[in-house]
């Protein structure tokens, strides 16, 4: 242990030329901008454009003061909320079953199947929903095929629809994370659970699902982050009720010039966000 | 045990339903690459000039080389800087390291359109600008604290008296590392690669506010097909893509069998 | 790692970095515009690109404030851009637009006089658009859903098309076309409040908003709308290009009008390229081509109109005298006034919620 000591104490030395490049790309492509953006939430103008900018808390009184936003980042939290859930719901059983009922080469076959999607264009996979959809698409063109009886199926541009394409986007990564925590939960503690007579409920309630946590919690942050923030999403299915926090967002950045706003709203999404994740975090390490 | 089959079996029925529902759409986005008209009506007829008309497409063409370029670069940048990062926080200890594994974090966890329009902002402030370098900038900023992660990981599992044992043989440390700890955490490095090469192909939002007219990748060019006026030629790209991307992923795994084994 | 492998990769990274610099080559002419518009017709670019050596580099916004943004934050990149002439002053006083040389343009001597000397494109005596095509943002129906046309704007409140109406995503048009249904004039909206309880009262009708041609012509095709607002220009193009079931309607109470103009942002790395492109854009021989292969709005160019049939739609319809009569062209409007529509806009898209 000498030896081990004596590495720690020159440590810092040795690691940072190894460490170094890693972090410098970090804080320049990264730490820097988020700093930059903060920055930037409270200025009038963007000194970029040559007109005269002065300091002002101008951007985010107009979130306070108007219920828009405050309005669409409930929506926002709304939909992250929903989709997790869902999420959890379609996701965890399926976890479930390729970790504990599928064995060698049929489970390995499938988990990968279920990454695959994954490596697809996210966009696309948003834009074909929008055809198996809309009314006379393929949902609605298969039910009626099927069905006796004449319905109209018309999700598209709708809530539901939005929903739909985020849960398919995003429930491979509750699949992955909750497989990776069920499947190093060993077999025999289940087998001692069901022959000290509990019944399969109690196994899942007082073993399976404790010791799975930790994989739940990361892959429901995972899910819930990205579609706070989501915005082409809501664009592409969402039609008339598409108007999230993410896309007043875009628009401050692409269509309506106001980065300073763009910048304010932005930082209040981080805080949000960040609050939430520090509220989760203690589960996480519980659990782990 | 009559139960726990019937339970396996509804179990088994279960998962290909969520496969069904996770393919559905992309059979049908591929399919729709064959049919003719452009509003994707039914009924079907078959048609492959929309796969003609992309090869004359040299928006689309250049933005999906763009982003296998940039793929490709942000890949090589993350494996070597992350690789030698996480050997650093392996071996040594230090004042602040914990911090430094901290920092990992944001990357990940902040929504990317946060860290897009933050990054808009300052290389825009800074005159590094848009384009193709900004997005690179970006990319390899993104994915590599998932190399980070993934190689350190792989680490975990390396015993350190490997390395004793080789330097008192007298290798030096280039050796060492060369001969002895890179071949044990080379899956994880792989692994870590194809995570970063995902994260930088299939990348959006970032892209999305980095980008200029011109300079831009495909999955920018994807929505603004979308947003502008969609053509099954997009589908057509994408059908490509994605065999492409599964053949990969497919010819990957039977070399390394992820998720397989125990 | 062992040094040459090392130093492999760096190579090889280098090299695709460098690969990944583009060289821009002077004989560019970029072009932003709407997509589907005139502009991007491959048949028109390979003419224009035979004829003049140039290469045409489209690029596309989804509304006039996208087109302003990509102008503000890409200063140096296009060539010729196409606006709105209601956008022509706001674009000129940011500095985004030049002077245009008209003497360059041997086709801008047969521009209608009225359009020419348009003061919304003309500033201090130097001209900084050329007048192009004008049109209507009218009604437009699915053909499937009605046995015969509606006549008042009031079809779009119609209980019957619930879920089926669209209007287009900007705030400005849609504030005007509820200043039309309220039989206000657009350009001096004295009831806002009217306006607003108008478009309140037509959200629940609406499925979507459209932002592009391509949205309205999609939904047509999968027969999920019935009616809404749409371009003159691309109704032809629907019918005409598309064969959908898409008819134009100029409602008895008036459309709005308008008169698109191209103009050389600030910083053109190829005036005389620009100067080219949109002499042939203005040109009667491509207008006869758009109209016939493809649909257009009316030219602004006298000579390119009377080169159409008798009957055509844009010499018919569009030269009625009573149809001029009904329709109010858009006027450039303050910022004040942009502000306060958006915000009314923001304001409908959040309630809806």
């Amino acid at each position: 242990m000498a030896e081990g000591a004596a590495a720690s104490r020159g440590g810092l030395g040795k690691a940072l030329p190894l460490l170094a490049p890693a972090y410098l790309w970090l804080t320049v492509a990264i730490f820097l901008p988020l700093s930059a953006m903060v920055f930037f939430s409270f200025m009038t103008d963007l000194p970029l454009t040559g007109k005269p900018w002065a300091f002002t808390l101008g951007n985010y009184a107009a979130f306070f003061s108007q219920s828009l936003y405050l309005t669409l980042l409930l929506a926002s939290l709304r939909l992250g909320l929903e989709v997790t859930l869902w999420c959890v719901v379609i996701g965890y059983p399926a976890a479930y079953v390729l970790a504990k009922v599928l064995k060698g080469r049929s489970r390995e076959a499938i988990f990968l199947l279920v990454i695959l999607p994954f490596w697809s264009n996210g966009l696309v996979r948003i834009f074909s929903w929008a055809m198996v959809l809309r009314e006379g698409g393929i949902l609605d063109a298969a039910l009626n095929a099927v069905l006796p009886f004449k319905i109209n199926i018309d999700l598209m541009y709708s809530y539901p629809a939005v929903i739909i394409g985020l849960v398919h986007s995003y429930v491979p990564y509750m699949v992955l994370t909750c497989y990776l925590t069920l499947q190093a939960i060993d077999d025999s503690l289940i087998e001692a659970g069901r022959s000290l007579g509990a019944s399969r409920l109690q196994v899942l309630k007082r073993v399976i699902i404790p010791l799975s946590m930790p994989g739940l919690v990361a892959g429901a942050a995972l899910i819930f982050v990205p579609v706070v923030g989501s915005f082409m999403e809501p664009r592409i299915l969402g039609g008339r009720t598409g108007t999230f926090y993410g896309t007043v967002i875009e628009d401050q950045f692409v269509a309506v010039f106001n980065w300073p706003l763009g910048a304010a709203l932005s930082f209040i999404l981080l805080a949000v966000v960040l609050v939430i994740l520090a509220v989760a975090s203690p589960v996480l390490r519980r659990a782990a | 045990m009559m139960t726990t089959r019937i339970l396996e079996w509804l179990g088994r029925i279960y998962v290909w339903l969520l496969l069904a529902f996770l393919y559905l759409p992309i059979i049908i986005m591929a399919l729709m690459s064959f049919n003719a008209s452009p509003f994707y009506q039914l009924p079907f007829e078959w048609t492959t000039d929309w796969y003609a008309s992309l090869w004359q497409n040299d928006q689309l063409i250049s933005a999906t080389w763009n982003s296998l370029k940039i793929a490709v670069i942000t890949t090589i940048i993350c494996v070597v800087l992350g690789t030698t990062a996480s050997l650093a926080l392996f071996r040594y200890e230090f004042r602040g390291k914990k911090l430094l594994q901290a920092l990992l974090f944001p990357p990940i966890a902040i929504p990317w359109l946060i860290t897009g329009t933050a990054m808009l902002i300052f290389f825009f402030g800074v005159g590094i600008g848009r384009g193709l370098f900004a997005i690179l900038l970006g990319h390899v900023a993104l994915a590599l604290p998932y190399v980070i992660v993934v190689v350190s990981a792989r680490l975990q599992t390396f015993a350190p008296e490997l390395e004793e044992a080789a330097r008192s043989l007298g290798a030096n440390q280039w050796q060492v590392t060369n001969r002895v700890t890179l071949p044990w955490i080379m899956p994880g490095v792989i692994a870590g690669g194809l995570f970063a090469f995902a994260v930088s192909f299939d990348q959006f939002v970032v892209s999305y506010f980095l980008s200029t007219p011109g300079q831009t990748t495909l999955p920018v060019e994807i929505y603004a097909a979308i947003r502008k006026g969609f053509t099954p030629e997009i589908n057509a790209v994408s059908t490509i893509i994605i065999v492409v991307s599964m053949a990969l992923m497919l010819l990957t795994a039977r070399f390394f069998k992820f998720g397989g084994e125990k | 790692m062992r040094m040459p492998r090392l130093t492999a990769l760096l190579t090889a990274t280098a090299v695709f970095t460098t690969a990944l610099t583009l060289a821009a080559s002077a004989a560019e002419v970029h072009v932003l515009n709407w997509k589907g518009y005139g502009a991007d017709e491959p048949w028109a670019i390979a003419a224009f690109e035979k004829a003049t050596g140039n290469k045409v580099v489209n690029d596309f916004f989804n509304s006039e404030q996208e087109m302003l943004t990509k102008l503000r934050t890409n200063p140096g990149l296009y060539d010729v851009v196409m606006i709105n002439a209601a956008f022509n002053d706001q674009a000129m006083s940011e500095k985004l637009i030049q002077p245009i040389d008209t003497s360059k343009l041997p086709n801008y001597a047969d521009i209608s006089k009225d359009k020419a000397g348009s003061p919304m494109l003309d500033h201090d005596g130097k001209v900084y658009g050329v007048p192009w095509v004008w049109g209507l943002t009218a009604l437009a129906i699915n053909e499937k859903s009605f046995d015969k046309p509606p006549t008042s704007i009031a079809e779009m409140w119609d209980p019957a098309h619930k879920g089926r109406v669209v209007i287009r995503d900007d705030a400005v048009e849609a504030v005007q076309f509820g200043a039309i249904a309220t039989g206000q004039n657009i350009n001096d909206i004295k009831d806002m409040d009217a306006v607003k309880t108008k478009l309140t009262s037509l959200m629940p009708q609406i499925k979507t908003f459209w932002s592009s041609e391509n949205d309205w012509n999609q939904m047509v095709a999968s027969n999920q709308i019935d009616i809404g607002t749409y371009w003159s220009g691309s109704a032809d193009r629907a019918k005409t290009h598309f064969k959908l079931p898409v008819s134009l309607v100029i409602p008895q109470e008036g459309a709005v009008a308008w008169l698109d103009a191209f103009s050389i942002p600030v910083g053109s790395k190829n005036v005389a390229g620009a100067e080219a492109f949109i002499n042939y854009m203005i040109d009667p021989k491509f207008y006869v081509e758009w109209v016939t292969k493809v649909g257009a709005p009316v030219s602004a160019n006298t000579k390119a109109v009377e080169a159409l049939p008798e009957d055509a739609f844009n010499r018919k319809v569009m030269g009625d005298p009573d149809v001029a009569k009904r329709i109010q062209f858009q006027a450039p409007i303050t910022d004040a006034q942009r502000e306060a529509y958006l915000a009314l806009w923001q304001q409908l898209k959040v309630d809806v919620k």
